[in-house]
């Protein structure tokens, strides 16, 4: 079982690596900036978050398609990627309600299959991945335009 | 069947230096990327990438699913694995093999069999290759004792499925010997999930020397002589050479006859290294390991060979026959070869990942970089730290050392503390010069002097 991939995913991801190659280490602290990603991790007795110190800054909107990784549908729709290289199985079509959890795509590594489920409920809105084809990180399947 | 399309399972200077390889070939090239690799220079350069995962290696670059299922859905039918990474997991020919994929490099059975220090050790042994006296599996302090008792202090303990230092300990007496299976026991556990452990003679002043070998699986190998590799630092090498000048012809000769012996007795194919302990007061050569993958230091062996290792790997990984026979490879000159990492050597070798803001590298006849980076790449710091290496070639030691020297020099790093100024002092030290050194040499010797100067 697949989670989808989105920019928390990805920046949650980053934070593992960063903080084994912290603990690996003799830093007292590190921080990345990265495309839209920030992170700073420190050890205790580390240095202080240098995020914290410039004026606050407006939450986030809450877009869930990253920039730059390919808007398969509109803005505003919840973009499912591919959590890692693999083969497209199955997805399900255009106009498909779909709920919480339901698997909207099947994806092949070697022989195993593997599911991608669904992240919000609502409609399936776009297909941008076509059974068979190999797929990188991060590629998009599917948008799902969420249930208002 | 010739490879023609060749994937590429690693990253850095070494995913850049198989693609060129196979370009010289004619070979199509996909080099595997991680999320944080797009844009490398290897990346660059191939015909296609494939992005495997996020940054985090555990989910790209080291999952061996991940690499076969892209080596074959982009239609190759080579994978080269470089080194590090799954280079010596028999996961990896394996599943190319259920695939479809030619593996480049051993067969997954014998990667398994000299993985494993003590069945390794078994293989030599039956080849005639001497070994530093040794123990069989130490199962228990009391062991340790009784067995550091019999072989004589100090003794070194090590792990069964160990590299890289971890799950070593020396040991001086009888205590020490059985506090220090404790210690290794848990450090092996914990880096490699089997506490299994051997003992070995420990040898205070030896040197590190190794053979590089290549073999086609038909019977035939042959062997570009030997390298030193006597500068380290928690047992990892920071600066190469080729020959070991400070061995004698006759013990030469023995020492490429024992790493051709051992290879040979496994039928062994593609590049491989057999690792030896020189200990020099008593003129004599151990067995260490055989590292079944192309190494870090091939290029100091390319140079003083004039063939191309990488290449030969991806000709007899398709199929051919050793186009060369051991008469063919004559050997000439000197080499050496550094290492540079991002790391500032000044404060305990901290690794400092960034961006490169300025570079620019020697050039000249025998001088040869081999790296991955340019002005404005990104050291990512997900990774190891290595930014390239620089390696010079000249008759003699000392011209070698002279012309490294001048490279050094003329070598424009900015934008992250490198270990150039590291090798430029290491060079110009007298020990270096009069070739004194030992594989504690840089740790009990150099880095102490330079922490009392910087004092």
């Amino acid at each position: 079982m697949t989670n989808v991939t989105d920019t928390a995913d990805g920046a949650i991801n980053d934070a593992r690596a960063l903080l084994q190659t912290l603990m690996a280490s003799d830093w007292r602290e590190v921080h990345v900036r990265s495309g839209g990603t920030e992170i700073f991790i420190a050890r205790d007795g580390g240095g202080s978050n240098p995020m914290r110190e410039p004026a606050p800054v407006a939450p986030a909107a809450p877009t869930a398609s990253p920039a730059g990784a390919g808007q398969a549908g509109t803005g505003s729709d919840t973009v499912v990627t591919a959590p890692h290289v693999a083969t497209v199985v199955e997805t399900l079509p255009i106009g498909t309600t779909v709920t919480v959890g339901q698997t909207v795509a099947t994806l092949r590594v070697l022989d195993d299959t593997e599911t991608v489920e669904a992240p919000v409920a609502g409609t399936i809105t776009a297909v941008s991945a076509a059974v068979g084809d190999l797929l990188d990180f991060k590629v998009p399947i599917l948008s799902i335009a969420q249930n208002a | 069947m010739a490879i023609k399309r060749l994937f590429i399972a690693n990253r850095g200077e070494i995913a850049l230096r198989i693609v060129r390889a196979a370009q010289a070939l004619n070979v199509e090239t996909v080099v595997a990327v991680s999320d944080a690799d797009r844009d490398s220079a290897a990346a660059r350069m191939a015909d296609r990438i494939v992005v495997l995962g996020p940054a985090s290696a555990t989910k790209s670059y080291l999952d061996p699913r991940l690499v076969v299922h892209a080596a074959k859905e982009s239609g190759c039918d080579g994978l080269h694995p470089g080194y590090g990474f799954l280079s010596e997991r028999a996961i990896l020919p394996r599943l190319c093999k259920e695939h479809g994929v030619a593996f480049v490099g051993p067969e997954a059975d014998v990667i398994d069999a000299l993985g494993d220090k003590l069945r390794a050790r078994a293989m030599a042994s039956a080849a005639g290759v001497p070994l530093v006296p040794g123990s069989e599996c130490i199962a228990s302090a009391a062991d340790a004792r009784r067995e550091g008792d019999r072989i004589g202090y100090p003794v070194l303990l090590k792990a069964s499925a160990g590299g890289g230092g971890r799950g070593m300990v020396i040991a001086h007496n009888g205590d020490d010997a059985e506090a220090g299976f404790h210690k290794a026991s848990a450090e092996a556990v914990a880096a490699f999930g089997d506490g299994t452990l051997f003992m070995e003679r420990f040898v205070p002043q030896a040197r590190h020397v190794e053979v590089q070998l290549m073999g086609d699986g038909k019977g035939k190998v042959i062997h570009f002589g030997e390298r030193d590799c006597s500068v380290q630092r928690r047992y990892q090498k920071l600066l190469e050479e080729a020959p070991c000048a400070a061995m004698p012809d006759h013990l030469r000769a023995q020492l490429h006859q024992s790493a051709v012996d051992l290879a040979a007795s496994v039928n062994y194919r593609n590049a491989g290294t057999a690792e030896f302990l020189y200990d020099v007061q008593r003129q004599e050569f151990y067995f260490i390991e055989v590292n079944a993958r192309i190494q870090v230091e091939h290029p100091v062996s390319e140079m003083i060979s004039g063939f191309d290792l990488v290449q030969e790997q991806i000709r007899i990984a398709g199929g051919a026959d050793l186009a060369l026979s051991q008469d063919q490879v004559k050997l000439s000159g000197h080499a050496i070869e550094c290492r540079i990492n991002a790391e500032d050597s000044t404060r305990d070798f901290m690794p400092s990942p960034g961006r490169i803001t300025k570079w620019k590298a020697p050039t000249g006849e025998g001088v040869r970089l081999d790296s991955h980076m340019s002005e404005g790449a990104m050291i990512p710091p997900y990774y190891d730290s290595m930014v390239g290496k620089l390696i010079v070639h000249a008759p003699t030691r000392a011209e070698a050392i002279s012309k490294l020297r001048d490279a050094i020099d003329d070598f424009v790093v900015e934008g992250v503390p490198t270990t150039l100024p590291l090798h430029r002092a290491i060079i110009d030290h007298p020990d270096f010069i009069a070739n004194r050194i030992h594989t504690r040499w840089l740790e009990q010797v150099f880095l102490a002097e330079q922490a009392r100067t910087a004092a």
